[in-house]
């Protein structure tokens, strides 16, 4: 069974954080208060990273999904004027999309969850890791020719691509 | 080596028709022709290469070009022995003066290139399909054939025969009639391959030697099915009556390929296998007896018709079960002999009919009430086209089979092969020596003595050199075609030794055909009724018509009203659930992702559910 | 894992080295050009692209082991074996044959980002065909996504084409976001990334005797790589995307970026769960090839029956891709093949196919991109009299649906007759009879285009369609590839797809 410790407690405050946040989205009329909830539940998976042992991963998460990601979202939100406001929250496939998502919340959890993590699950004996990587362990793995130097590269052409086709389909009519 | 020419004799034509083709939009009328009648020539010319080369190497050999299917063992190789080289010049000698002769007759046709593209298409795959060293590119060939057939048949697919069907129709029949055939002959190929476990002929060959003994199921299993393929292609019974309706395209093409070379095919295709043949009795008498019935029924038919060009349909069809029966017989040299002896006179007699409507289309100034094409519309033609004339009377002579003509020897050779074996069949053929005698003599009696029956025949004229030239060579060809020492040639490819001249023989048979030339002095076709069930074959064509086409069409009808009501609504409901899903997506820009992301997670959840109730543990 | 060598390493990523010089000198160039010059782009970069595809034929250059005495490099993230190469040289070839045919399109052509977000494409179709590692693949299918979301929605005036990479990009999202987390519970079970490493801790006891976890993760990448290749039910996205995206990235994306994905799920299952795999008494390639089949049935079903019903030959074709989508899961399924050749041909004939469907698909889009760029229409009815109007146009869409119905002498003959031969091999024959069955039905509506180009009217016969120099080229290569791989060179290319198949087997047990 689950032990009740600071450990668990943490970890539920941050989830229902990151879930709460989450419905708080989807639930919203409002196109600028489903935006705060967004950055809230970013917020409670950054809390999450920290009990992971992943500090740095949850300084990025802060500052880019919080800090730019979020505070984007806000100011496009609120160019878009006409958008603000959304007339039904339920569209016409909610009743559906609920059934196939218990459905597939079930099956996953009676399928992978449970017998693998839950409490006599496969890996459940498993310690944790307790190595907490440094920024600077990060760093070298970035950049190492036997590690993730060619994803890390990788992305920053894909980086390029995605500015320039933003660009070209934010750009003013062509003449 | 000389052999390597081989190649040549397929690429000439296939050059011809790439070159009508690239340049159907420059080329003029007459270029065209030009074209594809050297190409046609060329390949005559390197074939002719081919029968020098074999006199240095008599057993021939195979030319490999390349790998194919080699899951199958199978190769683009050519074979060049004596039997492929002889069809060879066959189909390039007489497909050449066809040609020529094609130049003139489709001068102002507005498909003019067309016509000629497919004319070398035909060549290309008639060469394919005998000089095939493989079942496989034999089918090729084979298909290859049936589809040019098709697509000349119905060349003036726009306009109706004289019996009133449309052009198409009859291209159409020819085409799912051969399919019955083709069925055949691709069943024995897959069953060749299952039990012998190849499809080059040589393995083939050598494997059924080794291997099956005289009698054996499958050795008559694959003869009889290969004699379906030639029931089909060689217009015998019951699959004949493509071929009278064949004649709907223009007469070159039923020259060519509906007289000389095409329909030969079945016969090739037998003396080729005859190893399966040999090992089958059953299947050779099958043979002989569809042969003979074949020749007897079609000489009944053909002397009921008016139509000048259907009395040498059915004509040729009764020749070619002539030289199926010899096949069966075993004489399978006589069966070649009287096939390049019967393209002879038999392109000959086309043209020379070719040349008859020609000249009286033009004299014709308005469409009387009977066709060019019939014969009581004809008469007196021999002043007007002597050339024609003599040319016609010499191959009408020669079908007949008079003597000292090239049909009277290959006919002779048959009969006598039938008297030895079997008099029935010995009967039968001399009946239908009576009988073409007879027909052939009131055709000729009918086109060209007496008066002019319309205006059109009274104003015919003569019809230019370019298609008379090859008239008179095809004539040459069969003047003196019995003495070129084929029937001995042929004789040594089989290792059959010719048999001995049957004096009695010979000259019964001559009397048959001068009493049935006497018979048709006494009894003009314009003169009396004709018998009802002659003039309309038997009525074959209505009982096919009301035993399977009717059923057939019933069958499809139901099955389409199924397929409208039935397979229809779900095909239109499946499209239209695409179409209304854009609908969607048009009104309200999120309405079909929303449901197509549901359905892709339905999915997943359902898989996923199948798998932790069946799948695990 | 050995010490890095970048010299020995360098190779793996030669092609993707090149598209990296390209894309900055694409950059480059489209600053300093002026508007009016900028289709010069095109050529740089389709030549650029057409040397890459050429590098790996040179003799001597083929892959080798790296230090560590397998095909891996860079740590792992790459694996460069000879069919990975093999893919690279479709994904190139595609790459410069969509740069050309964009050339004369309007309001394309003379923008230097599209050549260059093509080119980054390209890299990312490259890199995901070669990839070994469950970072590396999902980096470069996002590249590959990424820039295809971008390019199709590159019209931004027209809404067809706003609303077709709108739709492309949530579909996308929405099945990379369910990969993603099959690949965390991957990585999770067993805290490795390299699809290589990831096998051997399969098969360790805490997962002895319960295969659902590893199904479901399995059953959640198949999701990602469904969505790219367009098999059912992951295909929602591609007749509306096909219809509305420029059509010189509609040839690309249904092209490379099938063809990148066919290459790296093939190596995914190769790797992850090969045929020795046994998770209690269940074999976990059963599962797979399973629903491969299923998969394989359910699309060429489905996308045959709808395209009968096309009035769009660009929705046709759409239909059609999936229903080719589902030809190749044949081949696919048929890795369960028992013997070593018999896997190898399975993967050889999947090789081929995609090989031969590039550049068939890639030519039907190339005539149908000059035909609407001078009628403006795209509807099947439009065609008709085109063998009047530009025979040689007609000709060449012919060979092209000839070869997708799979009619010889075109290619696509052998690339079916390779497919239901892998199937049949497999013990799969009654998956080979649904395939054939489904060829015929194909067989029509290809045939329907084909009757409506030569045999209907229309009033426009007088008005042939212009086809500029470059265009000319486009079409002759394709057509030349085309009929070239259905006569003399189909039995080479398959025996090279063979031997490349060979090098994915290869050293397999024990790789790290």
């Amino acid at each position: 069974m689950v032990e009740l410790n600071a450990h668990t407690v943490v970890f539920a405050i941050f989830s229902i954080i990151t879930l709460g946040g989450a419905v708080g989205v989807v639930w919203n009329r409002n196109l600028v208060s489903s935006s705060y909830w967004l950055i809230f539940s970013l917020f409670g998976v950054a809390g999450l990273f920290v009990l992971l042992s992943a500090p740095f991963l949850a300084a990025v998460q802060v500052l880019v999904y919080i800090g730019a990601v979020g505070i984007l979202i806000t100011f496009s939100v609120m160019l878009t004027r006409g958008m603000t406001q959304i007339k039904d929250v339920f569209n016409r496939q909610s009743a559906a999309s609920g059934v196939v998502a218990v459905l597939l919340f079930v099956v996953l959890l009676v399928g992978v969850v449970l017998p693998v993590w839950g409490p006599s699950g496969a890996l459940s004996s498993a310690p944790a890791s307790d190595v907490v990587a440094t920024t600077a362990e990060l760093g070298v793995a970035l950049v190492d020719g036997s590690q993730y130097v060619l994803p890390f590269e990788l992305v920053s052409l894909l980086l390029t691509a995605a500015l320039l086709g933003a660009i070209v389909i934010a750009r003013d009519q062509d003449k | 080596m000389m052999f390597n020419l081989a190649l040549f004799v397929i690429l000439c034509p296939l050059a011809g028709l790439c070159l009508n083709l690239a340049g159907s939009r420059w080329l003029r009328a007459p270029m065209a022709g030009i074209i594809a009648s050297i190409a046609a020539a060329a390949s005559f010319f390197f074939a002719a290469s081919q029968l020098i080369a074999l006199q240095t190497q008599p057993q021939g050999t195979i030319v490999v070009l390349g790998d194919w299917l080699p899951l199958l063992g199978v190769q683009w190789a050519l074979q060049v022995d004596a039997l492929s080289v002889t069809m060879m010049l066959l189909v390039t000698g007489v497909g050449t003066l066809i040609h020529v002769y094609a130049c003139g007759y489709m001068r102002g046709d507005a498909g003019y290139t067309r016509f000629f593209v497919y004319l070398n298409l035909f060549l290309v795959a008639m060469l394919l399909l005998v000089m095939a060293d493989n079942y496989v590119l034999l089918f090729a060939g084979w298909e290859g054939v049936g589809l040019c057939s098709y697509l000349l048949i119905g060349f003036w697919f726009d306009k109706a025969n004289g019996v009133g069907t449309r052009n198409s129709d009859a291209a159409r029949k020819a085409f799912v009639v051969n399919r019955i055939g083709d069925v055949g002959l691709l069943l024995a190929l897959l069953l060749l391959y299952v039990n012998l476990g190849s499809l080059n002929f040589d393995a083939v060959f050598a494997q059924a030697a080794a291997t099956l003994s005289a009698g054996a199921p499958l050795a008559v299993v694959i003869a009889l099915l290969l004699f379906v393929a030639v029931t089909g292609k060689s217009a015998q019974i019951p699959l004949f009556v493509w071929l009278p309706d064949a004649m709907a395209g223009p007469t070159p093409v039923s020259a060519l390929i509906h007289a000389a070379t095409m329909v030969t095919a079945g016969v090739y295709l037998m003396a080729r296998s005859q190893v399966f043949f040999d090992l089958a009795p059953l299947a050779q008498n099958v043979a002989v007896l569809v042969g003979a019935g074949t020749a007897v029924l079609a000489a009944t038919i053909a002397v009921g018709q008016y139509d000048i060009k259907r009395v040498l349909a059915y004509s040729t069809i009764s020749q070619l079960g002539f030289m199926v029966a010899a096949a069966g017989l075993g004489a399978y040299a006589a069966a070649l002999f009287h096939l390049i002896t019967h393209a002879f006179f038999k392109a000959l007699l086309f043209l020379a009919a070719g040349s008859v409507i020609h000249g009286v289309e033009h004299g014709q100034s308005a469409t009387g009430l009977y066709s060019a094409q019939d014969m009581r519309a004809l008469g007196g033609l021999r002043r007007r086209m002597p050339v024609t004339f003599a040319t016609f009377l010499i191959g009408a002579l020669a079908l007949a089979g008079l003597p000292p003509l090239a049909g009277f020897f290959s006919k002779d050779e048959i009969l006598a092969a039938a008297l030895a074996e079997n008099t029935l069949v010995c009967a039968l053929l001399a009946l239908t020596v009576l009988l073409t005698a007879f027909y052939v003599g009131r055709q000729t009696l009918a086109v060209f003595l007496g008066e002019a029956r319309s205006e059109g025949a009274a104003h015919a004229h003569e019809s230019p050199a370019v298609m008379t030239l090859p008239l008179v060579g095809l004539a040459l060809l069969t003047a003196f075609g019995g003495f070129m020492g084929i029937a001995a040639w042929l004789g040594g490819v089989f290792g059959e030794h010719t048999p001995e001249a049957n004096v009695w023989l010979m000259g019964g048979a001559t009397l048959l055909a001068l009493a049935g030339i006497g018979l048709a002095w006494r009894m003009p076709l314009v003169k009396g009724r004709m018998p009802c069930a002659l003039q309309n074959g038997w009525w074959i064509d209505t009982l096919y018509g009301w035993l399977i086409v009717r059923p057939f069409q019933w069958l499809g009808g139901q099955l389409a009203r199924f397929d409208r009501g039935g397979l229809g609504w779900l095909e239109q409901r499946l499209a239209a659930g695409v179409r209304g899903a854009s609908w969607l997506m048009s009104k309200t820009q999120t309405g079909q992702l929303n449901w197509n992301g549901v359905g892709i997670v339905a999915a997943l959840a359902l898989v996923l559910a199948a798998a932790v109730l069946g799948g695990g543990a | 894992m050995g010490e890095f060598d970048l010299l020995s390493s360098l190779p793996a990523i030669a092609p993707e080295i090149g598209l990296t010089i390209l894309i900055f000198v694409a950059v480059l160039l489209d600053s300093f050009l002026h508007e009016s010059q900028r289709k010069g782009i095109a050529y740089v970069a389709a030549l650029g692209m057409a040397a890459l595809a050429i590098v790996p034929i040179i003799p001597g250059w083929a892959p080798e082991p790296g230090p560590t005495g397998d095909y891996l490099f860079w740590g792992g993230m790459i694996r460069h074996d000879a069919l990975a190469q093999i893919f690279r040289i479709m994904v190139l070839a595609s790459g410069a044959l969509t740069c050309l045919m964009a050339v004369d399109a309007k309001r394309v052509g003379n923008k230097g980002e599209f050549y260059t977000i093509v080119l980054v494409a390209t890299l990312g179709a490259s890199l995901l065909s070669a990839s070994a590692d469950l970072i590396m693949v999902f980096v470069a299918l996002e590249t590959l996504s990424i820039a295809l979301y971008c390019l199709a929605a590159f019209k931004r005036n027209d809404s067809k084409s706003t609303e077709s990479g709108m739709k492309y990009f949530l579909f996308g999202a929405f099945s990379s976001a369910i990969m993603l987390y099959g690949f965390s519970l991957l990585y999770g079970f067993t805290g490795q990334t390299n699809l290589y490493a990831l096998a051997q801790f399969m098969g360790t006891e805490a997962f002895a005797n319960n295969a659902v976890p590893v199904l479901a993760a399995m059953v959640m990448v198949i999701v990602g790589f469904g969505f790219k290749i367009s098999a059912v039910p992951f295909h929602f996205w591609t007749p509306d995307v096909y219809e509305g995206a420029p059509t010189p990235v509609t040839a690309f994306l249904s092209v490379a970026s099938k063809a990148a994905s066919f290459a790296v799920m093939m190596r995914f299952f190769i790797a992850v769960f090969p045929n020795d795999l046994v998770i209690g008494d269940y074999v976990i390639q059963n599962f797979w090839v399973q629903f491969m089949a299923a998969a394989a049935v359910i699309s060429m079903t489905l996308g045959n029956v709808i395209a009968l019903s096309q009035k769009n030959i660009k929705r046709l074709l759409a239909y059609s891709s999936i229903a080719q989508a589902g030809y190749v899961l044949m081949g696919v399924a048929a890795l369960q093949a028992t013997t070593p050749l018999g896997a190898e041909r399975a993967v050889a004939s999947v090789g081929f196919y995609l090989f031969m469907y590039t550049f068939s698909n890639l030519l039907a889009f190339a005539v149908i991109i000059l035909f609407s760029e001078a009628t403006g229409s795209e509807t099947i009815a439009d065609l008709a009299g085109l063998n009047r109007r530009s025979p040689w146009l007609a000709l060449t869409l012919t060979i092209a649906l000839l070869s997708l119905a799979g009619v010889p002498p075109a290619a696509g003959f052998f690339g079916k007759f390779y497919l239901f031969t892998a199937a049949v091999e497999a013990d799969l024959v009654w998956l080979a009879m649904i395939g054939v069955l489904n060829a015929i039905v194909g067989l029509y509506y290809y045939l329907v285009v084909i009757k409506v180009m030569y045999v209907d009217r229309s009033e426009d016969e007088d008005k042939p369609i212009p086809t500029s120099q470059t265009y000319r080229w486009v079409l002759g290569v394709a057509t030349l590839a085309v009929i070239i791989l259905g006569t003399v060179g189909a039995q080479v290319i398959f025996e090279w797809a063979v031997q490349g198949a060979g090098t994915l087997f290869a050293l397999l047990p024990g790789v790290f």
